[in-house]
């Protein structure tokens, strides 16, 4: 690893600050857990790193029924597991964050970093934008917001500009009755990267579906939105004919590439078979807390 | 640019002048003599170099020596007091919980956490708290055998 300066601002703003005077030789870190690798394996190779870890409240976690859950960029994963109002009023990401890796990457690793990595294997990126997430970024110049849905550009790349850092994840409270599901398909080890994930929101009415959300990890260069799938549901009649078509939808729309975790055919064939299996998982739900 | 870094290991105070890019697992080896933390694959993926830090429990070679300082470290040395085994140690040499050695601080300090939190662990749990730990030797089924056993000590003391 080659040698580099180490910072730590106390407020997002110095952070700005160092971002914009070290421009291109600068990288932030937050937990780390994804940037040393990358590190080690001389992937990148910053002059100066800046940590996000020593500004206070960065890591905070708030919720107001009408605002919904906002998330500070540098909370953990872990964190977000244990948090009781997403507990209570999020179970979808309450049930994605706690089968995020193993526990010691979510004792280190934030959602800030997660999502600014653009790493189409991991869960919680599928999930946020399943909850129609919005995420808030800043640079010294300027504050914007936009659809978690439109950060994903391709291949590990996100819509991060040069100066930028990721402040905040916001979550809607979602209307009910409301059904939901997760799905993540680990074949091998328990904090292997998904074969296949899949994150899905059902709002309706008994089986009229009113709205649906349907994101997929680890079958495309980005954690992407089905929203072909999504049309063959929303404001019809919900039948297992339709979950059938919306699973073979969602199964075209993926772009899988081949490797240790499967064929980009086998990836498929689980892609159908687990949006299916969600779809039915969510109605349930919905009828339940009907 | 070194830095100049604080932090308790084992509830003992160290400070030390650091490069940034040293990894705690190094420094902990290194600098502070504690070989107790194993290096592995200095990746994130064996575990053998899993430590405790402010008590959540963390892969050292995952880490920066200076995002620990003003924090504390618990490393598997932390654990025997005055010379007499933690009851997870205990558990591993009675179960044949290792063979080699070499993921056992990880492990050990794995358990930790989990019995920590959780004092009547199902298998699965088990299994799933070890999931970060790679053993070439045993097979795993010892070690779980091990930390069933550790489980049933700490409910007795």
């Amino acid at each position: 690893m080659v040698k580099f300066d180490y910072f730590e601002p106390k407020s997002v703003e110095q952070a700005c600050a160092f971002l914009e005077r070290h421009a291109d030789e600068a990288k932030l870190i937050a937990g780390g857990t994804a940037l040393l690798i990358w590190m080690r394996m001389m992937l990148l190779n910053p002059h100066v790193v800046v940590s996000l870890a020593r500004i206070p409240g960065f890591d905070s976690i708030s919720f107001d029924p009408k605002d919904g859950l906002r998330i500070k960029a540098g909370a953990r994963h872990r964190d977000i597991e244990l948090d009781p109002a997403v507990r209570e009023h999020y179970p979808l990401l309450y049930e994605t964050f706690r089968k995020v890796a193993q526990p010691r990457i979510r004792n280190m690793g934030t959602i800030g970093g997660n999502l600014c990595q653009g790493d189409p294997l991991t869960d919680p990126g599928a999930s946020l934008i399943a909850m129609d997430a919005e995420i808030t970024l800043t640079s010294s110049k300027a504050k914007r917001t936009l659809p978690l849905e439109k950060f994903f550009v391709d291949y590990y790349q996100t819509d991060l500009r040069p100066g930028e850092i990721l402040i905040e994840i916001r979550v809607p409270l979602p209307a009910r009755p409301l059904g939901w599901a997760h799905i993540k398909f680990l074949p091998r080890s328990q904090e292997d990267f998904a074969t296949v994930g899949v994150a899905l929101v059902l709002r309706g009415n008994r089986n009229h579906c009113e709205d649906i959300r349907l994101a997929l990890n680890s079958v495309a260069p980005t954690i992407l939105r089905a929203r072909k799938a999504e049309e063959v549901l929303r404001g019809k009649e919900i039948t297992n004919d339709r979950i059938r078509q919306m699973a073979e939808m969602a199964a075209n729309e993926i772009d899988p590439m081949d490797d240790n975790r499967g064929s980009a055919d086998y990836k498929r064939d689980v892609t159908k078979v687990l949006v299916r299996r969600a779809a039915q998982e969510a109605l349930q739900r919905m009828s339940s807390t009907a | 640019m070194k830095r100049t870094i604080n932090l308790t290991i084992n509830e003992e105070a160290f400070e030390a002048e650091v490069e940034p890019r040293l990894l705690l697992s190094y420094f902990l080896r290194e600098r502070a003599g504690l070989t107790g933390t194993h290096i592995g694959c200095v990746i994130g993926e064996c575990g053998a170099c899993t430590v405790l830090l402010d008590g959540r429990l963390v892969k050292s070679c995952l880490l920066f020596a200076v995002q620990a300082d003003g924090r504390k470290v618990l490393t598997i040395e932390g654990l025997a007091k005055n010379g007499a085994l933690h009851p997870i140690q205990e558990a591993f040499v009675q179960q044949y919980g290792l063979q080699c050695g070499y993921c056992t601080p990880g492990m050990v300090l794995a358990s930790y956490s989990l019995l920590r939190d959780n004092l009547n662990p199902t298998e699965e749990e088990i299994r799933k708290a070890l999931g970060g730990n790679l053993c070439m030797c045993t097979g795993y089924v010892q070690i779980v055998e091990s930390v069933k056993a550790a489980a049933k000590k700490l409910q007795q003391s």
